[in-house]
């Protein structure tokens, strides 16, 4: 049986940070997940905290935001251990397709509902959107995509919006992955630059659903604003994400080429645990069970829609090691009454408690099992979807994770 | 504006409508005014089954006679609206089987036919039934779809030239001296008010009659009891399953199309408009159907809904389950009140034709007309059209291709060009009228995926029309959905909410109080 210095068990950005991290200290790696995580249906840009004002500077809004904060996962990581996982995170993606700040503070980019949102980190293909003005603008959409409402974001956006049709193709089946591996096909690319092209009306932006393509989405970009002669941005819009389909690969093709082992598709199924330490993990791939064992383990398996938590009718659970769970009050606590509260939903809150080194703990706080870590959106304490915290918490904790866990 | 009718109807549930269409055909004018849309009332909030009448033949052997007569009519006139499941009466060892053999010799009474089965055969039919079940016993019960049945009625009742106001709310009567002489009514969305004269007024509120009545000072004894019920994402049965016990909360399994309906609770309640499913309320309905369905708690629930039943009372019985589910038409001019005024309430969905008929009957008698009914025999407009999943899959698959289209809601596949028939009527007024009358955001997501399409569809309308766009519409959508869902989060429907949020709250950034979009955009 092949033992591993490290066993990650989720395949989304924590998990993906967290092993690349190890495999770059030189340890043994195994990655196992059951599917792509949030990062393929939600991940566009990298957010670290929306509700910075866009005028206030990160490290200094961060760092000011954490001391009233004291029990966030970003508490855990400090503002110096955000940052050098964010840097290590941006050595990954070279330019052409790199991600960079637009300012010193947050960006206000456009959304597939006409609305603006914060975020830090943007890829190259939206970075135009954090410059453009709506009177300059062409919203461009295509008829029968149906993930992305042109007139929906032109209207709201006050800019000009125009739907095109795509000939070639049946309105049935016009995915958003049909639409950006058209995209990588030069001559699909050229023509719709041309499309473009006699539309506009002496705009010097042009904006576009978020699918410029998959395997070399700087080229489609250079291609589109070659021919328009305007600036072109991606607009995020309902999953399955593209732009963070291109994060996954990256990561996947880095962690093959350095050595991991990467498992996916099948569930972990349970784990085996000896005197307050794990030994291995169980995966079940029918008929087979499969045992793998590790020094160190670090659970990043998300929350409730990646299954890293679980919700009974009477407690939430974490089903892979069974480790306590934080929760808000009983079923009725859960929710608020409206969907659209002040504050987020107290089940946000729910989630894994651990120590300053991501270690799991009970709730007298004692270490759970001593060589096992957890990352990512399964801790405690955030509200990731409000606070547009997603990708930093991810990566920052990610990275402290492996850190840690790796440390003698 | 000022109208004039012989007989106003208020109310556009099974009631109203099945009112507007017997009158129709006896070639009598009607009005009919319903302050939200069709079916807003108990009509659209109920456990959509078809009684045999076995549930009554015990208790009440009047209604369950009641039952099976109209159930034979019902599946005459609306065959569209009925899946004839059948149904089981259900006994487990604490239900004992003397209850059982009552029931068996209180339908042989009723007329309504049975058939004993036993452990075994039961638990082949229906597989997914607790193995400690003692004995079963089939009935003609079946699902029926409201929806389809009132907006039917209403239709058919239009077409032979009844009038019909929707979003127009009864707010105060009009007296001549000892008669009713009409009604005030409001415009909910324009607020324009205006008078309806009227020879004959017809309170079919159900609910609400009260409400009405007291515009004239009058009252009647009825009692609201609250039921409320979930609803599965995938069909737990293909029958209608009854616990074969004396009525009880809690006790019935109704198969609809793709889905299971639980239910019911009954609960006193005092308003018919406000009113929630509480979390007591779910865990009671899970823990006690579970007794019939064993893995019930592992199932994805995907909504929770209530609504307000009017019993009519009587004297000395605290239990509302042991009040009569029977209705009653009241003149109330011949109980010292004003003349020309009528209450028709209580009674079930089952019955509405029965109770139409009364009504009906009973204005012709007062007109001096002689026109028998024919709503036992005259088929509903839409006879013949299938509206199961089963059905729309069917017809998509019959198209070319190019004539496919886009398909809005990808769980029950509702077609972009039946939204836009719905808007080109020009009647909808509110996206909950275009709700109402497709499947559009019932299935598995609830909307969460459709909405954003169909917002488009209607920002693209406004935008031909020059008009701006707003997330107000967007916004409401989820507040109403929340209702609907909120009380069913656990599980997997839990988990598919945390996609939800992501989406509107976390991608589209949609908050509170929305800033808007860079233009300055409302919110
Ligand atoms: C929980 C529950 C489960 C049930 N299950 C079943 C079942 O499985 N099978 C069955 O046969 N029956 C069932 N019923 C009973 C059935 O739903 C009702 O008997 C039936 O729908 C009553 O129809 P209606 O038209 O009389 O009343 P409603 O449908 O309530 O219609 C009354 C209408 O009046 C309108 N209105 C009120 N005030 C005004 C005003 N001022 N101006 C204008 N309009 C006004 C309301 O908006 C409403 O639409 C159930 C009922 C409940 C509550
Ligand atoms: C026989 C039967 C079968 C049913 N089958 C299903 C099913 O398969 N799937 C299912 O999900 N439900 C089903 N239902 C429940 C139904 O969808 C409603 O929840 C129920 O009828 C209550 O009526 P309502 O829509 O007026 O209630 P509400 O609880 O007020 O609203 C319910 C839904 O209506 C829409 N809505 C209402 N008001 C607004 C508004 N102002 N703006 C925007 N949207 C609004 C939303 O979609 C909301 O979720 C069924 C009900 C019956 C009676």
């Amino acid at each position: 049986m092949k033992r591993f210095d490290l066993i990650v068990i989720g395949t989304g950005l924590a998990g993906l940070t967290a092993a690349r991290t190890a495999i770059g200290m030189g340890a043994k790696v195994l990655i196992v997940g059951r599917g792509m995580g949030a990062l393929t249906l939600f991940g566009n840009t990298v957010d670290l905290l929306g509700e910075i004002p866009p005028d206030t500077e990160m490290e200094e809004g961060i760092s000011r935001w954490i001391a009233s904060h004291p029990e966030h996962p970003y508490a855990r990581t400090g503002w110096e251990g955000i940052e050098s996982a964010i840097a290590a995170f941006q050595e990954l993606f070279p330019p052409p397709y790199n991600f960079a700040a637009a300012g010193r503070g947050n960006s206000l980019l456009p959304t597939g509902a006409g609305t603006m949102r914060p975020t830090w980190l943007i890829p190259v293909t939206m970075a135009a959107g954090a410059a453009m003005t709506p009177a300059e603008t062409l919203i461009v959409g295509f008829r029968g995509f149906k993930d992305f409402q042109g007139d929906t974001v032109s209207l709201h956006m006050k800019c000009r919006g125009v739907t095109l049709p795509l000939p070639r193709y049946g309105l049935e089946g016009l995915t958003a992955p049909a639409l950006a591996r058209l995209m990588d096909e030069t001559s699909f690319r050229e023509r719709l630059g041309e499309a473009i092209r006699q539309q506009m009306a002496g705009e010097r932006f042009i904006g576009l659903p978020a699918v410029l393509g998959l395997r070399d989405p700087a080229a489609v970009l250079k291609t589109l604003e070659t021919i328009t002669g305007a600036r072109v941005f991606e607009i995020p819009m309902l999953p399955p994400s593209i732009p963070g389909t291109r994060i996954f690969h990256r990561f996947r093709e880095e962690l093959i080429a350095k050595g991991a082992t990467f498992r996916m598709g099948h569930p972990v199924s349970g784990a085996v645990v000896k005197d307050g330490r794990c030994e291995g993990i169980r995966i079940d791939n029918p008929p087979l069970v499969a045992e793998y064992r590790a020094d160190r383990f670090i659970l990043a398996t998300g929350r409730f829609l990646g299954g890293g938590l679980w919700a009974e009718m009477e407690r939430i659970i974490e089903p892979v090691f069974d480790i306590p769970v934080f929760q808000p009050g009983e079923r009725g606590q859960w929710f608020g009454e409206r969907f659209f509260e002040p504050e987020a939903h107290p089940i946000h809150r729910a989630g894994v408690v651990t120590d300053a080194d991501l270690r799991p703990v009970d709730t007298l706080g004692r270490v759970v099992l001593a060589n096992l870590r957890a990352a990512g959106s399964i801790l405690a304490h955030h509200q990731a979807i409000e606070e547009k915290s997603r990708e930093g918490i991810d990566i920052a904790t990610g990275f402290l994770a492996a850190k840690k866990a790796l440390a003698l | 504006m000022d109208l004039q009718t012989e007989v106003l109807i208020i109310g556009g549930g099974a009631t109203g409508t099945g009112i507007a269409r017997d009158l129709s055909l006896r070639g009598i004018p009607s009005l009919l005014v319903e302050k939200g849309d069709f079916t807003s009332g108990a009509s659209g909030r109920n456990q959509g089954l078809l009684h045999s009448g076995g549930r009554y033949a015990v208790n009440d052997p009047d209604a369950a006679r009641e039952c099976i007569a109209e159930n034979r009519i019902l599946r005459r006139i609306a065959p569209h609206c009925i899946e004839p499941t059948d149904g089981l009466f259900v006994s487990l060892p604490e239900d004992g089987p003397e209850y059982r053999a009552n029931f068996i010799r209180a339908c042989g009474a009723a007329g309504i036919d049975t058939l004993p089965l036993s452990p075994r055969e039961a638990l082949a039919m229906e597989p997914r039934l607790s193995p400690r079940i003692i004995g079963a016993v089939q009935v003609p019960d079946g699902a029926i779809d409201p929806f389809t049945l009132v907006v039917e009625n209403a239709r058919d009742a239009e077409s032979r030239g009844a009038r019909i106001l929707i979003h127009t709310e009864v707010t105060g009567l009009i007296r001549d001296g000892l008669r009713i002489a009409g009604v005030r009514v409001r415009d909910r969305i324009t607020a324009e008010a205006f008078a309806i004269a009227a020879t004959w007024v017809i309170n079919a509120t159900g609910a609400w009659a009260n409400h009405i009545l007291r515009m004239a000072g009058l009252q009647i004894g009825l009692a609201l009891s609250k039921g409320s019920m979930l609803i599965t994402n995938t069909r737990l049965s293909e029958r209608v399953l009854n616990r074969c016990r004396p009525p009880a909360s809690g006790d019935i399994i109704v198969p609809n199309d793709t889905v299971s309906i639980l239910g019911t609770t009954s609960l006193r309640a005092e308003d018919p408009e406000h009113y929630e499913v509480t979390p007591a309320e779910v865990t009671f309905l899970v823990d006690e159907l579970s007794r019939m369905i064993p893995d019930l708690k592992g199932e994805r629930f995907t909504r929770a809904y209530a609504g307000v039943r009017p019993l009519l009372q009587s004297e000395g019985t605290n239990d509302d389950r042991t009040i009569s589910r029977g209705f009653a038409l009241i003149d109330h001019g011949s109980c010292s009140g004003p003349a020309g005024l009528v209450t028709i309430t209580g009674g079930k969905l089952m019955t509405y034709r029965l109770m139409a008929e009364k009504t009906a009957d009973f204005i012709c008698e007062r007109m001096g007309l002689h026109v028998p009914c024919s709503t036992h025999v005259q088929r509903l407009p839409g006879a013949g059209h299938g509206h199961t999943l089963k059905d729309r899959l069917l017809r998509l698959r019959r198209q070319t291709p190019a004539a496919k289209g886009e398909i809005l809601c990808d769980c029950e596949l509702v077609p972009r060009e039946a939204v836009d028939a719905i808007l080109r009527e020009g009647k909808v007024r509110e996206l909950q009228d275009i709700l109402h009358r497709t499947r559009l955001a019932k299935g598995t997501c609830q909307g969460g995926f459709c909405v954003y399409r169909l917002l488009g569809l209607l920002n693209e309308r406004s935008k031909a029309d020059h008009r701006g766009g707003s997330n107000r519409i967007l916004k409401g959508f989820l507040e109403e959905r929340w209702k609907g869902i909120r009380p069913v989060l656990w599980g997997r429907s839990l988990k598919e909410e945390e996609l939800i949020e992501s989406i509107y709250k976390g991608l589209f950034n949609l908050t509170p109080a929305e800033p808007g979009g860079p233009g300055g955009g409302e919110a």
